[in-house]
């Protein structure tokens, strides 16, 4: 009786397997519809068509991160298009990309991502990955884009000529200081505080000033791994005008003597510490918790973060100040981010259809909602107004100011993922106190090789 | 002795069959599973580590060239370097002192040995990335409190960057390493301890014998299998060792801590070298296993 039991057992164990196996295929049929969903605009011929089930993946761009926001503009979305569902995931910038990289390795990529180009363009895109969103980007869509910043439409092309991302908000990335401390320090006239910028002389001095007035750390240059690296790229780069790539985005040019120059006077500067032991993420908490003076990784997410504290103030209250990075020709550039989506190619007609619908929908025809969640800034033109009668009214229109500074969007160059590993390896290197020169043209070697492939 | 001839009647025959289609059938859950998951991903490691293998697009068949380049790469070498540093240096302290603390542990009250039991695994049990951020946050640079006592007792002059400094950061990820992973080498050892023969022991002690003879002659050699799995699974979770690297050092600063388990990941998965990556995983297991022999070897000669 008991062998029994165990036969039965067992084969209950095998058949549990199969029935796990069914199960999926049975989903699998479910969604592998393949009704054409129409994109003509319009809520009711899509409403008309059969129902389409699409993923979502997103970062955490500002409040897009957030489920109860998401839920918000997938709630309107719903309403205006009842027959696309949206199931969404919520990625985090420490394990996105691994999760994303091993669904396409699994032919299970999501319908839809949003991000920034240097991965939905020069990352999956280039491997062949997406789809082509060319038809989304009309003439009419292209000259409101542009007529806000025409680095954006370049941004979202790959060389092939397709677009791969249809963009719906960025914002410029920064630096911020803590402006009471600056303030006690008398740092303060160093700074341009209306137009939020200063000279390479001037920060130098502003730095001293706060040293001697007894911050040992007034900065750190972070280069514990790839975490906010912009930041880091965005100083070097800005202090005596140097670049990071050329300007078609085919090389590397971090071996030039303006970045040299520019990284032997961070090493020399007091109170400037190159840190292997921490990342953008460190630095910022260590700016908040009054650690550090100022922080390289900043944006205006940061400075309307109100976990801690109130918005724009550390942890015990000092007031926070964004600025430009400085320059010795007082025209800083700085990094971007542009976001928005991105469609991967899963062969399926109708998904895509559905997920250009949704792009449409949140980028052209809702697009206030989807930009407001981003804590960003609209890629369009015509998109005004975003922040009106909200509290941080105020901030974001001075954050505006800092726009006109946008440089190039450098971070769709070949080789991106070798050169940012590259990069804080080559801060280790320099602030372990090796040869300057050496360590840079080591990074330019083995970065310009990646850009090969 | 005579030969007997064993026969099996057709009801005990049919016991039989029953009996090993049984154990077939319990087994066949976990062979599909170790077969899928294990076996499986092994062959196709080997296998695409002659290709020159990305995403995007078809592999392409490099023969060896993986691993031509492999021992070109001044970084493997001194990833291989660092994991062989962790594992003389973390293997032989788990042991000693897992060791010593069961000898020390097992002599005590029973309550106490439970408790001491626990303290030791709770590490063990506790989330690694839990673990690790309390590390990071005692490791800290700015206001850690290893930097706050030795700055305050005077044995620092100031405050030292542990895991930022070339020649502190890998000392500080074994020193990691070693507490959350004594846990099981004490329980292990304990449990061996409780297992020695206590009459044979009591027998040298009424011949002579010292604390530390009994423990070498008769304790030490009893406890050589649970040693030899001891210093198996230390081993290998040595060469293994990436999570403390991956959240607080990157391999960092200047690659002093870049160990080849954390140097596969970041080619596999940041480059997205799944070829070059897969021939490095190649190499560390012939590692493991060569050396896992070896112990193997030594332990069953012992």
């Amino acid at each position: 009786m008991k062998k029994l039991i165990a036969l039965a057992l067992a084969l209950i164990m095998v058949m549990s397997l199969g029935a796990c196996t069914v199960t999926n295929t049975d989903s699998t049929t479910a969604t592998d519809g393949k009704t054409p969903v129409s994109t003509d605009g319009t809520g009711d011929t899509t409403a008309a068509a059969a129902p389409v089930e699409i993923s979502l993946w997103t970062y955490p761009i500002g409040k897009w991160g957030d489920q109860a926001t998401v839920n918000e503009l997938l709630a309107s979305f719903s309403e205006a298009y009842p027959n696309i569902k949206v199931n969404v995931e919520y990625l985090t910038y420490q394990d996105g990309d691994d999760k994303v990289n091993t669904a396409i390795e699994g032919n299970a990529a999501p319908d839809l991502i949003m991000e920034g180009p240097e991965r939905l363009v020069a990352n999956w895109g280039a491997k062949g990955k997406m789809v082509d969103l060319s038809d989304l980007w009309t003439d009419e869509t292209k000259a409101d884009i542009e007529a806000n910043n025409a680095a954006v439409a370049a941004a979202c092309k790959w060389t092939d000529g397709a677009y791969y991302e249809y963009p719906l908000c960025m914002t410029t990335h920064c630096m911020a200081i803590n402006k009471t401390v600056f303030e006690k320090a008398g740092a303060m006239q160093y700074i341009n505080a209306e137009t939020h910028t200063w000279t390479t002389e001037n920060f130098l001095k502003a730095v001293q000033a706060v040293y001697d007035a007894g911050y040992e750390n007034v900065g750190a240059v972070f280069c514990g791994g790839q975490g906010g690296d912009q930041g880091t790229r965005a100083i070097v780069n800005n202090l005596y005008s140097g670049h990071f790539t050329n300007e078609d985005f085919s090389g590397y040019t971090i071996n030039t003597p303006e970045n040299i120059q520019a990284l032997e006077t961070l090493v020399k500067q007091d109170g400037i510490n190159f840190d292997p032991a921490i990342v953008g993420g460190d630095e910022i908490t260590l700016f908040r918790n009054g650690t550090l003076q100022m922080a390289f990784c900043w944006n205006i997410g940061e400075q309307l973060k109100s976990e801690n504290a109130e918005a724009g103030r550390t942890n015990n209250g000092d007031e926070i100040m964004f600025m430009a990075f400085p320059s010795d020709d007082n025209v800083p550039e700085l990094c971007g981010g542009i976001w928005g989506f991105g469609v991967f190619n899963n062969g399926d007609d109708a998904k895509i259809e559905a997920a250009k619908t949704f792009i449409k929908y949140m980028c052209d025809e809702n697009p206030t909602a989807a930009v407001k969640a981003s804590n960003f800034f609209p890629v369009k033109a015509s998109v005004k107004d975003v922040y009106a009668g909200e509290t941080s009214e105020t901030v974001m229109n001075e954050y505006s100011k800092l726009s006109g500074f946008l440089g190039a969007y450098y971070q769709v160059i070949p080789g991106w993922a070798t050169a940012r590993t590259e990069w804080w390896n080559m801060l280790q290197k320099v602030g372990a106190g090796e040869d300057i020169a050496a360590a840079v043209a080591a990074f330019d070697t083995n970065a310009n090789a990646a850009t090969a492939g | 002795m005579t030969n007997q001839k064993v026969t099996y009647n057709k009801k005990t025959r049919k016991l039989m069959i029953h009996e090993t289609v049984t154990s077939y059938l319990f087994l066949l859950p976990f062979l599909l599973f170790f077969v899928g998951f294990v076996i499986y991903p092994m062959f196709m490691c080997l296998f695409t580590s002659f290709f020159d293998a990305t995403m995007g697009r078809e592999d392409i068949f490099i023969g060896f060239q993986n691993y031509v380049t492999l021992f070109n790469d001044p970084i493997f070498w001194k990833a291989l370097w660092n994991t062989l540093i962790i594992v003389v240096v973390s293997v032989p302290l788990t042991c000693i002192f897992s060791l010593w603390v069961a000898s020390v542990i097992s002599k005590m009250h029973v309550a106490a040995t439970s408790a001491f039991r626990c303290i030791f695994y709770l590490p063990v049990v506790t989330g690694s990335v839990a673990v690790t951020m309390v590390w990071k946050w005692m490791f800290n640079n700015y206001y850690g409190i290893f930097n706050y006592i030795g700055t305050n007792t005077g044995l620092l002059e100031k405050n030292i960057n542990w895991l930022g400094d070339e020649r502190f950061a890998l000392a500080c990820i074994i020193l990691i390493l070693l507490t959350t992973s004594v846990g099981q080498p004490i329980v292990l050892y304990v449990s061996a301890l409780d297992n020695v023969d206590k009459s044979l022991v009591e027998a040298a002690e009424v011949d002579g014998a010292t604390q530390m003879q009994a423990f070498w002659k008769i304790k030490w050699p009893q406890m050589m299998p649970t040693t030899l799995y001891i210093l198996v699974i230390t081993t290998i979770n040595s060469f293994q060792c990436f999570a403390l690297i991956q959240l607080l050092t990157s391999g960092g600063p200047n690659n002093s801590t870049m160990t080849i388990m954390y140097y596969i990941y970041y080619n596999a998965f940041k480059l997205y070298k799944y070829g070059y990556g897969n021939a490095m995983g190649v190499i560390l297991a012939i590692i493991i296993a060569v050396l896992s022999a070896v112990q193997f070897k030594l332990g069953q000669e012992k």
